[in-house]
């Protein structure tokens, strides 16, 4: 990976820094043992603190919490499912000013997320009805990557309660790209 | 209908180089949709492998949510049901597709007493054939068994 020195479209994306990525997001319903229950069977994880199904919850916990991993679950934004492909996955139409618009718009459409990190303040029980901030902290100066040239920009959310304690947050980076770069001797397979 | 290890560890004799038990996901088209679905993400790229393929995939693919599910699933079926997960850090690379089983590998890596909890971070690799699909570390804490 090479570094370019900062230019002029990186000193526009540098504004957005410490802006929101997204609008804040209020869960649509709270925690509920429900959607735990589609989780845990989904992914066949059988971890005992999840569903109290023989009805020893013996864990520290006292009772039923949610699978640390659905945090960004409970905020995900309804879906309308007709135009979703050709909104690229969007959930909905959202206008919102912030570096992906600029990044497309200057060639580099293409998206890799590259790293995820979560950090869990505590767990969250039934009833938990959270809310989220999402804020923009990074964008690089252009770099040349096996994937082609591109950008990589990082936000983190914030996920918080009913009374705006912070119960965890996400870290996320994703590379923005430009496909006409793109060297396919090195590409391997993978997207 | 319970597959979780009884298997509790003992926070006391957890020491770094520790290995987890290896865990292959045999990944199909029903699990990553499964996944996909329970963590309500509608990507079309996690159900539809034409969609997926015309934006340069190989195939569907597993969406994040999942597979930071799986990561979590992983340590805490080592750790047990006390363990509380603190954190999952990773980077992501080749994508989780069907009919490649996922093979996750992970050991200790640190760990400290913090008051009355153990806290281990265990460094995880979860690849196919395609490469690494995820690598990292997970953190988490369990509660230090009274003494005497």
């Amino acid at each position: 990976m090479t570094d370019a020195p900062p230019d002029e479209l990186h000193a526009r994306l540098a504004t957005y820094i410490g802006k929101p990525m997204g609008p804040p997001a209020v869960a649509p319903d709270p925690v509920n043992v429900p959607m735990i229950r589609h989780w845990v069977d989904a992914l066949d994880d059988r971890n005992p603190a999840y569903l109290d199904e023989d009805g020893t919850a013996t864990t520290r916990f006292g009772g039923i919490v949610a699978p640390p991993a659905m945090l960004q679950t409970w905020t995900m934004g309804r879906p309308r499912i007709e135009g979703i492909a050709e909104r690229g996955g969007a959930p909905d139409t959202i206008t919102v000013d912030n570096p992906i618009p600029v990044l497309d718009a200057a060639g580099y459409v293409g998206t890799l997320a590259t790293n995820s990190e979560l950090e869990f303040v505590r767990y969250l029980r039934p009833g938990d009805r959270l809310h989220l901030t999402m804020e923009i902290d990074a964008i690089s100066t252009r770099k040349t990557t096996s994937l082609g040239q591109g950008y990589f920009l990082t936000w983190v959310t914030t996920y918080l309660d009913a009374n705006d304690e912070v119960v965890g947050r996400q870290l996320f980076r994703i590379f923005k790209f430009d496909p006409s770069t793109i060297d396919p001797a090195k590409l391997g397979g993978a997207s | 209908m319970t597959t979780a290890r009884s298997d509790v560890q003992r926070p006391s004799t957890i020491a770094e180089g520790d290995e987890l038990p290896p865990f292959a996901l045999a990944v199909t088209s029903t699990v990553i949709v499964a996944g996909a679905i329970a963590s309500r993400d509608f990507m079309p790229a996690h159900h539809d492998r034409q969609f997926a393929m015309g934006q340069g995939a190989p195939d569907m693919f597993m969406n994040i949510m999942a597979t930071n599910g799986y990561v979590s699933r992983f340590v805490t079926d080592w750790a047990g049901p006390e363990a509380m997960v603190r954190s999952i850090k990773i980077r992501l690379g080749a994508p989780a597709v069907p009919d490649q089983p996922l093979r996750f590998t992970g050991h200790v890596t640190q760990t400290h007493r913090e008051g009355n909890e153990q806290v281990v971070e265990i460094t995880i690799r979860a690849a196919n054939e395609i490469g690494d699909h995820a690598t990292g570390t997970v953190v988490v804490a369990l509660p230090v068994e009274p003494s005497g």
